[in-house]
């Protein structure tokens, strides 16, 4: 049957149009019950004795919730004990026009089939199919449709059914359309009803998400904030200049401090500085907000206080605190001052943390503080706060009354106890936006079928190097090997070195789940003793791993080289190879090392190595820098998975082989890829610093009156190599340690939306990932960009598509970052770990930074930093001055500078358990009242409730 | 204009049938042949008719979208007409053969509608100097059997009856920027007044007496029509003299005197058939174009 749907729409331009499309209704839309004979299904979803026990409706049952129910309460919806629930195509259509990702949520329910959950095509069925009535808003109508379907339902049901009672049950939370319901005759519950009548699982209750009307019960008394302005003035004000559109930060340190990025091209007011609670007005960090700037008077500095919300105070108290933010300072520390006025996109996502139980016994409202300190603490209600306490959990928000000095917010998750080690890596990953769940069955279905094999159709179109002995070096454990190397003579007297790179993009083909998968996660992530892959492991460790005798597809590139390590010509091509031998890094320099050993594999390694040398000695003439940061490795004990020692990773001449190499390739690689697609390659950046970047680089350096050039990256690397000191080898580590931190970051990008490709760091004028595509995404889309421009693959239209490809980019350099990011909070965490079973150590170290209050250091044994504060809360401050030009501190009568040798006690500070920290106290230079005696560590049991050292 | 040949002994036949007041197809003088009328034809139009007239068959489409009003009418809206002539009604329109035509007739609408008292123009101003609605009535000649002009007339009667504009609402804001605000409700809409809306009718002289609703064979025995467009009070707002012919300011007389009368005539069923229509609302059976 033939319909049409007619409504009208504003266009872009201003006009009026009215659109007319065809809607056709049909009569073979099943009800996807097991309980029904009539309908003709073959699978239904729904089960024949759904299992929900509420003390509400006593008779099997399934749910029916409106849209409002799905878009506030997904939680709950999402919770496994929630099953047989039917999903209202009506209420799909709503969710998705007004919440993208509740939308995709409900999918992901609904796609489970555990969990059956039923689409029912409502819209598009013969008579449950509604038009909107004249009078009646868009709203009303698709309710009214709701309980068309409900009641349709609840009658188809009762035609078939082979037993008494079955039931549909409607919730809703708006009281009008349950009255109406109820009219109907229809049985109908709000959320809250329902799932406080649930016998079996009185915990979902404390998922349920707190609806207006309830907030305002609870919290009554006097306004704290500001209305927020409605939308359409906050555009009007963006527009008219009034107002500024940018991204809410808050301040790590200070909670009632913030920072606004201004969007925009205009330089000025780029940042916008937010002071004080009510200016700050509810705004929650990566929020969009509009804020007004102050005037010029009432503009301040940013303060550099520590400042950390306890949660219990006062308001008066409140003001104090803001008060003391405010210190008279230079005018030109002034920065621009605003207030916020708006929310244009709130950014909220569930937050890991932990609950502040309340102090009054039988409360059910408590403060939960999330693990992330720039997000404020959020008040949820639960009864199962004594089981709660101690555990890592999930909230999220609701709504920030403006009466409310809080956030309201629900219960989502519970992790498991804090300080576990899986709860927290689940916690890392989870901060850290690294999407860390086991593969769908959609996209493990686009793997290869095994046993797998080459075939005759492979060998086709590749070049055969089977016989050409080839190996792989690799950090020992490596179990995702993407790249093998060769080298041989050539009769001209020229050398022959082949890069072997896995055929990633041979089993991932554009566009599918398994692709698509992978193009989202963007890296694979290694964390201290867990990896989570990109792609599944059937790829990773197997198929595309490049293992010792064993056939694999590769992506060879292959130089002819002359002895002075110049490249006579490049050849790029798909083959198969046989990997005679993976080695690890030792074992390959062992075998260079090694007179007596004389086999093909060695004999390669060494031309390998002495080209390397080369290489890098161009490489480094060339400008390239050498950094340093200080990389540690855990040695973790088989048993408890605990680390017991740690150390500090060690580079072999065969590392810098490899890396040469892998260069070698990956600028072979960009090269040929910009040349054949000059508007959409991929290539990868490292933008220069500026200038006031090395500020602290030099300064430091002065200290020891050595002079730092910065003013080209050769300058830099001579002058770094320069810089020695005397009697102080680790001297120059330190500073090329500093000189990372002035560093930017290298990014990705679309060579057709950008014009700068440089390589700082590489001396390099062009730069790509092309060597690990089992663990980097970015190297798959250049391998696809490399096989097209030889012939050997099909291209198809993203790959053409610079934007695409920069939104592609954009996602690859968040989730590097990211992944970097939990890198770091693992490799704390572990250190953590360490120091919690060794107690109370003694170790020397260097200074690195000299703050206000403060000094940075950092204990080369352990690759550890760690800050030494000279303020503590409940003693005397020493007396402290600071001097900027060369950063020193006075401490009393003793000076610090930076790269001075000290030694300090290292000790796990659990106090927090959230925020457990290495905490460092000064042993020497001795200070009285400042400095510890040393701590003998023969005592201790690793305990973590050791007191506080200084108190 | 698609034209037949007849004979003389045919004229003569025809012409003395006239004479007495009984034609061919065996109408009087005054009879109009059989009308059929159909309004909400096409979906994606703010309002449309079809009219059938003997075989002669007008599809007319109005459209409204919004636009900037007259620089000389600030607070009026406008009306625009087109007219196509399909090539489906006679082989002579293939190409640009019934441009002329077309814009012959589109030129004659202009005129009909030239005043202002047909529809309230002012009606369809959302706000002065900036915004308004523009009427856009097309006009399609699906089959051509003479008297194109009235059955064209009814048509665009029929569908401006039909036509619903949105409503809309103009929004100021403090600063003076103004924003147009729709209704959500597809229900929610404005209808033109039509009360004023005039009927042609052409009356054609044959011999000493004039007929209406010509067929094609008795418009090939006529030297000159004359074309009249009368609104349901009886007042002529366009006259206008077609074809080769000249006729004796007498005839022109006792001609619009006719065509006032049929017209007034014509009004009344018309009105009552649309408004029959409309009220059977959606339970209506649409015949469209496969009836």
């Amino acid at each position: 049957m033939l319909k049409s749907k007619t409504f009208v729409k504003k266009t872009r331009s201003g006009g009026v149009m009215k659109i007319v499309r065809e809607h056709y209704l049909r009569d073979d839309i099943w009800c996807g019950s097991e309980v029904c004979d009539s309908c003709k299904q073959d699978s239904p979803v729904l089960q024949q004795d759904p299992c929900l026990e509420s003390s509400l409706c006593k008779c099997p049952h399934y749910i029916l919730p409106d849209t409002n129910v799905v878009l506030h309460q997904i939680d709950v919806l999402e919770d496994p004990a929630i099953t047989n629930v039917i999903i209202l195509q009506t209420v799909l259509q709503e969710a998705r026009h007004r919440s993208a990702p509740v939308y995709k949520r409900i999918k992901d329910v609904i796609h489970n089939v555990e969990r059956h959950f039923y689409t029912f095509t409502n819209e598009h069925h013969r008579e449950t199919y509604i038009e909107q009535a004249q009078g009646e808003s868009a709203n009303d109508r698709n309710d009214r449709a709701i309980r068309v379907a409900a009641k349709w339902y609840s009658e188809h049901l009762k035609k078939d059914q082979k037993e008494e009672g079955f039931q549909i049950i409607l919730l809703t939370n708006d009281k009008k359309n349950k009255e109406k319901a109820e009219e109907a005759g229809l049985v109908a519950y709000t959320c809250e009803e329902y799932i406080k009548s649930l016998v079996a699982n009185p915990e979902l209750v404390d998922r349920l998400a707190s609806t207006p009307d309830d907030v305002n019960e609870i919290e009554s008394g006097k306004i704290i904030f500001q209305e927020h302005l409605p939308l359409s003035k906050l555009q009007q004000g963006i527009k008219s200049g009034t107002y500024l559109q940018g991204t809410f930060r808050s301040n790590r340190d200070n909670y009632l401090e913030a920072t606004v990025w201004v969007h925009g091209d205009t330089e000025e007011n780029k940042e916008v500085l937010i002071q004080g609670l009510k200016n700050l007005n509810r705004a929650v960090h990566e929020d969009v907000v509009a804020v007004q700037l102050l005037p010029k008077d009432q503009w301040v500095a940013p303060s550099s206080v520590v400042l950390q919300d306890e949660g219990t105070t006062e308001d008066d108290e409140e003001e104090e605190k803001e008060n003391s933010l405010k210190s008279v300072v230079h005018e030109s520390m002034l920065k621009p001052t605003g207030k916020v006025v708006g929310i244009i996109k709130r950014n909220w996502r569930p937050y890991c943390g932990m609950l502040s139980k309340s102090q009054i016994k039988e409360a059910r409202k408590h403060l939960f503080t999330p693990a992330d300190r720039r997000i404020p603490r959020i008040r949820i209600e639960t009864r199962q706060a004594s089981t709660l306490e101690g555990q890592r959990i999930i909230v999220a928000i609701d709504g920030w009354p403006k009466n409310s000095r809080y956030p309201n917010g629900h219960f989502v998750r519970n992790l498991g106890i804090a300080g576990d080690k899986e709860t927290e890596t689940e916690v890392l990953l989870l901060e850290h936006d690294v999407p860390h769940q086991p593969f769908s069955q959609a996209v493990l279905s686009f793997l290869p079928k095994m046993p797998w094999s080459i075939t005759e159709e492979d060998f086709k179109s590749r070049t055969d190097l089977r016989h050409i002995d080839v190996c792989s070096v690799d950090p020992p454990g490596c179990t995702d090997i993407d790249d093998a190397l060769h080298c041989r003579d050539l009769e001209n007297g020229n050398l022959e070195v082949g890069v072997h790179i896995a055929d990633v993009s041979h089993f991932i083909r554009p566009g599918n789940a398994l692709d698509q998968e992978a193009a989202s996660r963007g890296t694979t992530v290694y964390l201290c003793e867990k990896r989570i892959d990109m792609v599944p492991e059937l790829l990773s460790s197997n198929l595309c791993s490049l293992r010792s005798n064993v056939e694999r597809l590769a992506f060879s590139c292959i130089w002819e080289i002359n002895h002075n390590a110049e490249i006579i010509n490049t050849r790029f091509t798909k083959s198969v190879i046989n990997s005679k031998a993976s080695l690890t890094y030792a074992e390959a320099q062992m075998r260079i090392d090694d007179t007596s050993m004389n086999d093909e594999i060695t004999r390669s390694l060494r031309g390998l190595n002495r080209l390397a040398k080369i290489l890098k000695k161009k490489r480094i003439e060339m400008g390239a820098l050498t950094l340093s940061s200080p990389e540690v490795r855990f040695h973790i004990d088989s048993e408890t998975h605990d680390p017991i020692d740690l150390q500090t990773k060690e580079l072999k001449e065969t590392n810098s082989m490899v890396e040469e190499f892998m260069l070698l390739a990956n600028i072979s690689v960009a090269k040929k890829i910009y040349e054949e697609f000059a508007e959409c390659a991929l290539l990868r950046k490292h933008p220069a610093p500026p200038p006031s970047n090395y500020d602290m680089l030099v300064k430091a350096a002065k200290s020891k009156d050595l002079d730092i050039r910065t003013d080209s990256a050769k300058a830099l690397a001579d002058s770094l190599d320069a810089a020695q000191v005397e009697g102080f080898p680790y001297f120059n580590t330190l500073l090329r340690i500093l000189a990372t931190r002035c560093m930017m970051q290298a990014v990705y990008f679309c060579s057709g939306m950008d014009t700068d490709f440089h390589h700082y760091g590489l001396a390099s004028p062009i730069y790509t990932h092309f060597t690990s595509p089992i663990r980097r995404y970015s190297d798959i889309i250049v391998h696809r960009l490399l096989a097209v421009s030889i012939g050997a693959d099909v291209t198809y239209p993203d790959l053409m598509d610079k934007h695409k490809q920069a939104a592609l980019c954009n996602n690859l350099n968040y989730r590097h970052k990211m992944s970097q990011y939990a890198q770091r909070s693992s490799v704390a965490f572990h250190t953590q770990l360490f120091f919690k079973s060794k107690g109370i150590i003694n170790e020397g170290g260097f200074i690195l930074f000299v703050k206000k209050n403060a000094i940075v250091v950092l204990i080369p044994k352990f690759g550890l930093e760690g800050t030494v504060f000279f303020e503590n809360r409940d003693k005397p401050s020493p007396r402290l001055s600071f001097k900027e030009e060369i950063p020193t501190l006075t401490v009393e009568d003793t000076v610090f500078r930076v790269f001075d040798k000290v030694k300090v006690t290292i000790s796990l500070d659990a106090s927090n358990v959230q925020h457990q920290k290495i905490r460092m106290s000064l042993v020497e230079p001795v200070i009285p009242g400042v400095s510890v005696s040393p701590q003998s560590n023969c005592n201790s049991e690793p305990d973590a409730k050791k007191p506080k050292l200084e108190s | 204009m698609a034209a037949v040949q007849v004979s003389e002994a045919e004229k003569v036949y025809i012409m003395h049938g006239v004479q007495d007041d009984l034609r061919v197809d065996g109408r009087g003088c005054d009879d109009y042949r059989h009308m059929e009328i159909e309004t909400d034809v096409v979906s994606n139009t703010s309002g449309s008719a079809r009219v059938k007239l003997g075989h002669t068959d007008i599809l007319v489409g109005v459209k409204a979208e919004m636009s900037r009003p007259k620089l000389e009418k600030p607070n009026e809206g406008c009306l625009e007409f087109f007219v196509d002539c399909s090539a489906n009604a006679t082989p002579e329109f293939e190409g640009r053969g019934g441009e002329d035509l077309g814009t012959e007739i589109a030129n004659t609408l202009y005129r009909v509608f030239d005043n202002g008292h047909n529809i309230d123009l002012k009606s369809l101003c959302i706000c002065p100097m900036e915004h308004c609605w523009t009427l856009y009535v097309d006009v399609l000649l699906l089959q051509c059997d003479g008297n194109l002009f009235d059955a064209i007339s009814v048509a665009i009667k029929a569908a401006l009856f039909n036509t619903r504009i949105p409503k809309v609402q103009m929004i100021e804001d403090e600063e003076g920027t103004k924003e147009i605000e729709l209704s959500d409700d597809p229900y929610d809409c404005m209808r033109l007044d039509v009360e004023n809306v005039p009927c042609i009718v052409t009356l054609c002289k044959i011999g000493h007496r004039h007929v209406v609703d010509a067929t094609l064979q008795e418009k090939a025995c006529s030297m000159a029509s004359l074309l009249v467009a009368v609104t349901r009070k009886g007042t002529i707002t366009c006259v206008r003299k077609v074809g080769g012919g000249s006729l004796d300011p007498e005839s022109v007389f006792e001609m619009i005197e006719t065509g006032k009368r049929v017209g007034k005539a014509l009004h009344t069923p018309l009105q009552e058939i649309l408004q029959k229509e409309e009220s059977l609302g959606k339970k209506r059976h649409k015949v469209g174009f496969l009836g």
